[in-house]
């Protein structure tokens, strides 16, 4: 970090930590509002409209919306479990941001188990949905909980199991030296391909986005974990699920897509064009958002494009197919690591 | 060094409590802020409108609980594996490293192969 | 770099031998999709005798490898033959009841078995007290699960929940024992711990070591079910298969005596003053609640049960006893005891095996009577060892509990040697009672026992003979235990 004064430093601190939990948040509206436009066109359809510039304030109007609904509790929840839940699936969410680079300049904290940070902030989140489908005392939500508990605890090991294999090109833990790595040999999602794949169907797992969406099926479950849940608790559910595919994405960029480095060829192009300042301070953030937004496009893609897993298939593809692919990833890169 | 090592946790820990407490104020907020007019139908426990029908915390399939203890023990595994991939080519001599690592994911294997043909893994 | 060191694996060899084992025993049927009962134990009987050939060839050596973690002594390989013994024996006289119960788990009992014998030598191996604490995990996870193998048997579930509930809890004592020690001395590895309290003497006075020590012996306590700790005992042992309450009572119990011996004489022994006290207590109150619970027992299995925590009883004076000037002789009339108690309880229980039949569980005392004219032979086998058991010349509990007391009143422990004179008195009578059903009563129903396997007479044989054998000659081996544990001292 740079030698900067004691009070300078907590204050580039404080700015940084305020400006990446604007990003988290405001990434929500700007995400539901992407899925709901990409999904409208896909289906031939128009999508929202009519609230701004074709309807890009819709999902602020939305939020507007639930913070001024009232506020429901039922009366056969347990209260403390109840009122804490949103809470415990919001923070871990929010939290795996914490180590991520968004740039070299942009990032909380660079700690040396960054990857494990994540993983085991990220699978925090399961406490939330467990208090929220068992403290409602609703047999849907209870279901859904369960469900997406276990899959979520499922498809954890094939993630975790799948980072190995970059972690064993990277030599570190820590994100930024895995992006630095990266700088000096290749992007790790060529010789990661495997790993990159069943990390990102293990990303669509965790997340609970369609094709694996049990825990919200609306046809079984209504809306699984949350469904007594109303106003900005229910808010605080899904921008918690938005926040987390933003940063399973971010993940993905950092580990597999050289996080904030600039494409090949097209990169130094481009950069090669703009004043340097620029170059230092705004483009490694351009490459990057332009990874993940791709990332997000990627997932409205494969929502309306493959049907709902049954829960035995999904089970199955978790236990029986990630899970031994995964591990056969890390021998494979063992092989290869030492056979070079 | 150790300073250096707790302040680089020091700004996970500041974001943490400012994230907290940004969630608990929309909580509260949507408590202060939204109506209140609850009744007795609006407050009862929703189940697509029916009255609802006993508790609804009840048993539930052991297949869930024996998810739970597999996903303990193979995560266990892959915590194991983290350092050892980190430091993976700088084993003396570095073939031991990798022999000692798939001994240990065999016998892994070996339990692994055991629940699948005990048929703990299918759901139908 | 990483410097890797080859160990030495000659150390381990009889564990790796005996995971092998089990893992084969597990996955043939796995592989085969057949409940091949002969397989498994004939798999099982190979592995443990090739495991007790190599033990038996490295029974001198002194070897110590991963990092002094693991140790090879006399000692040690004393403690392995013990086991491997019991685990053959219990293998010998399961293999009918296993068949008669229609259970369908065989390779996983076989398995588990060996696995926990893997647990045991681990304990008696270790010189460090987080590998100590993995031998203990790796033997009472089997246990819980062997304790819980019938799974439609409600007093089998109820034994193995017990079971897992308390042992949980005692486990958690023992970590917590262990976790001031090593807070206190700044290292988990025996021999150091023991230099750390020798180089500084100030520490003895440490309440948190004092504390740590004594959680630690909770836990011991508990496996080896000592008063107060023992009220598991009689449920599990009653629960549980028979053919799992013979094993439990013998192997796993000389399992945990020799962690506790190496603990408390390798780390601990300058505490010894705390110890003395308290085990003297133990002692006398395991002795005496044994025995005289024991005495109003009706069910054999029962009776067994709380005998045994009776003979933990017995054992303890010794212990007491090493304190004192001759704990050579002390300590080797333990493992003595340990395995004399292996060769006897392992024979009763095989004969309450013998009498189960169709509808008759074998482990009421009305199931015995008349035994004598039904089966002679078997009537003669549990007098010997009821006699065995009692302490009555010439046989081996008689031997061991000899040497026992011979060892107090060496060590000036008359009044301990007096209570445990008395107590051995007391439980002559119900083991007496089960002879006089035996031999006084008529049978209740006629014919003879029709479902007896030959390796369940070779299972009693074989008891019978150590039993017999250790009673008559017992030098030999008691010279051979005291060679061992010198190395201790």
């Amino acid at each position: 970090m740079e030698n900067l004064g004691p009070t300078l430093t907590i204050l580039l601190t404080l700015v940084r930590i305020v400006l990446v939990m604007t990003i988290a948040l405001l990434s929500v509206p700007v995400m539901v509002w992407v899925e709901r436009k990409v999904s409208g066109h896909i289906q031939n359809r128009h999508g929202p409209l009519y609230v701004g510039p074709i309807g890009t304030l819709q999902p602020f109007a939305d939020a507007l919306k639930l913070l001024l609904k009232e506020d429901i509790t039922p009366a056969n929840v347990d209260k403390t479990l109840y009122y804490l839940a949103p809470l415990m699936a919001f923070v871990p969410a929010l939290m795996t941001f914490s180590v991520i680079p968004f740039g070299p300049w942009l990032k909380i904290a660079d700690v040396n188990i960054g990857v494990v940070l994540i993983l085991s902030v990220s699978s925090l989140g399961i406490y939330g949905l467990v208090m929220a489908g068992w403290s409602s005392n609703n047999k849907y939500a209870l279901l859904g909980s369960l469900r997406s508990s276990a899959q979520m605890i499922s498809y954890e090991i094939a993630l975790g199991l799948s980072v190995i294999g970059v972690l064993m090109h990277s030599r570190s833990l820590s994100l930024v030296q895995i992006v630095q790595r990266q700088a000096e040999t290749t992007w790790f999602v060529i010789p990661q391909f495997l790993g990159f794949v069943l990390f990102t169907v293990a990303a669509f797992a965790e997340t609970n986005r369609l094709p694996f969406d049990l825990p919200e099926a609306e046809q079984e479950l209504v809306a699984g974990y949350h469904v007594e849940y109303s106003s900005m608790k229910f808010a605080m559910f899904f921008m918690s699920e938005y926040v987390a595919m933003l940063s399973q994405a971010c993940v993905l960029t950092v580990l597999f897509l050289g996080g904030w480095l600039p494409f090949p060829i097209i990169g130094p192009l481009v950069e090669g064009l703009l004043p340097a300042v620029v170059v230092e301070w705004v483009m490694p953030l351009f490459w990057f958002f332009l990874k993940v937004g791709g990332f997000m496009f990627f997932y409205v893609w494969v929502r309306w494009t493959f049907p709902r897993l049954r829960y035995d298939q999904l089970m199955a593809l978790g236990w029986k197919v990630l899970l031994p692919l995964a591990l056969f990833n890390v021998f494979l890169t063992g092989f290869i690591r030492l056979s070079l | 060094m150790q300073e250096e090592l707790i302040l680089g946790y020091l700004p996970i820990l500041v974001f943490l409590i400012i994230v907290t407490c940004v969630g608990a104020g929309m909580i509260i907020a949507s408590a202060l802020i939204g109506r209140k007019n609850p009744n007795s139908e609006k407050i009862s426990t929703y189940e697509c409108g029916m009255v609802p029908i006993k508790d609804a915390r009840q048993r539930f399939d052991v297949r869930f609980y024996l998810i739970a203890m597999l996903f303990i023990l193979f995560d266990i595994e892959v915590v194991f594996l983290y350092p050892w991939a980190v430091l993976f080519d700088r084993f003396n001599p570095v073939i031991f490293g990798f022999i000692e690592m798939v001994l240990f994911i065999v016998i892994l294997l070996f339990g692994y192969i055991y629940i699948w043909r005990k048929g703990v893994l299918s759901w139908s | 770099m990483l410097d890797i060191l080859v160990p030495d694996f000659r150390v381990i060899a009889p564990e790796l031998i005996l995971i092998v084992t089990a893992f084969v025993i597990i996955f043939w049927e796995l592989i085969t999709r057949t409940a091949r009962h002969g397989m498994s134990i004939f798999l099982g009987a190979a592995g443990t005798l090739v495991a007790l050939a190599v033990t038996a060839s490295l029974a001198q050596k002194t070897i110590s490898t991963f990092g002094d973690a693991l140790v090879l002594d006399p000692f040690a390989s004393f403690f392995k033959m013990i086991f491997l013994v019991g685990l053959l024996l219990t293998i010998a006289i399961s293999t009918r009841y296993m068949v008669d119960e229609g259970t369908k788990d065989h390779s996983e009992y076989y398995g588990l078995l060996i696995l926990a014998v893997v647990g045991m030598m681990v304990l008696a191996t270790g010189r460090e007290l987080i590998t100590i604490f993995l031998g203990l995990e790796l033997m009472s996870m089997s246990l819980y699960v062997l304790a819980g193998l019938f799974k439609t048997d409600v007093r089998s579930n109820e034994a193995a929940l017990k079971y897992f509930v308390l042992g949980s809890f005692a486990t958690c004592f023992m970590l917590f024992g262990m976790s001031y020690i090593y807070g206190i001395a700044g290292t988990t590895h025996l021999r150091q711990i023991g230099r750390a309290i020798a180089e500084n003497p100030a520490l003895l006075a440490d309440k948190g070591l004092i504390l740590g020590m004594f959680t630690l012996l909770v836990g011991f306590a508990f496996k080896i079910s000592a008063v107060p700790f023992h009220q598991w005992t009689p449920d599990v042992y009653e629960g549980a298969p028979t053919s799992v309450t013979a094993f439990m009572s013998a192997g796993p119990k000389a399992a945990a005596f020799a962690a506790m011996i190496r603990v408390l004489m390798e780390a601990l022994p300058l505490m010894k003053t705390d110890w003395e006290l308290l085990f003297t207590v133990v002692a006398v109150l395991t002795m005496t609640v044994g025995n005289l619970v024991a005495l109003a027992q009706e069910s054999v299995k029962r009776m067994l049960a709380y005998s045994s925590i009776a003979h933990v009883g017995y054992i303890l004076i010794a212990f007491v006893a090493s304190v004192g000037g001759h704990a050579d002789r002390a300590l080797s009339a333990i493992l003595f005891y340990l395995l004399a108690y292996t060769f006897m309880n392992t024979g009763a229980f095989a004969i309450l095996i013998f009498l189960r039949r169709e509808g008759i569980s074998g482990e009421k005392l009305d199931d015995f009577a008349g035994l004598s004219r039904r089966s002679p032979i078997g009537a003669l086998a549990m007098l010997i060892f009821l006699f065995s058991l009692a302490g009555i010349p010439p046989t081996a509990g008689f031997a061991a509990k000899l040497s026992v007391f011979y060892a107090a009143v060496q060590g000036g422990y008359y009044a301990l040697v007096v209570i445990g004179v008395i107590n051995s008195a007391v439980a002559a009578y119900y083991y007496l009672r089960v002879v006089v059903v035996m031999y006084m009563q008529e049978p209740a129903t006629e014919g003879g026992y029709a479902g007896t396997s030959p390796l369940l007479w070779a299972g009693i044989a074989l008891a019978l003979a150590g039993t017999i054998v250790l009673g008559v000659l017992p030098g030999g081996v008691l010279e051979a235990a005291r060679l061992s544990v010198i190395s201790l001292l």
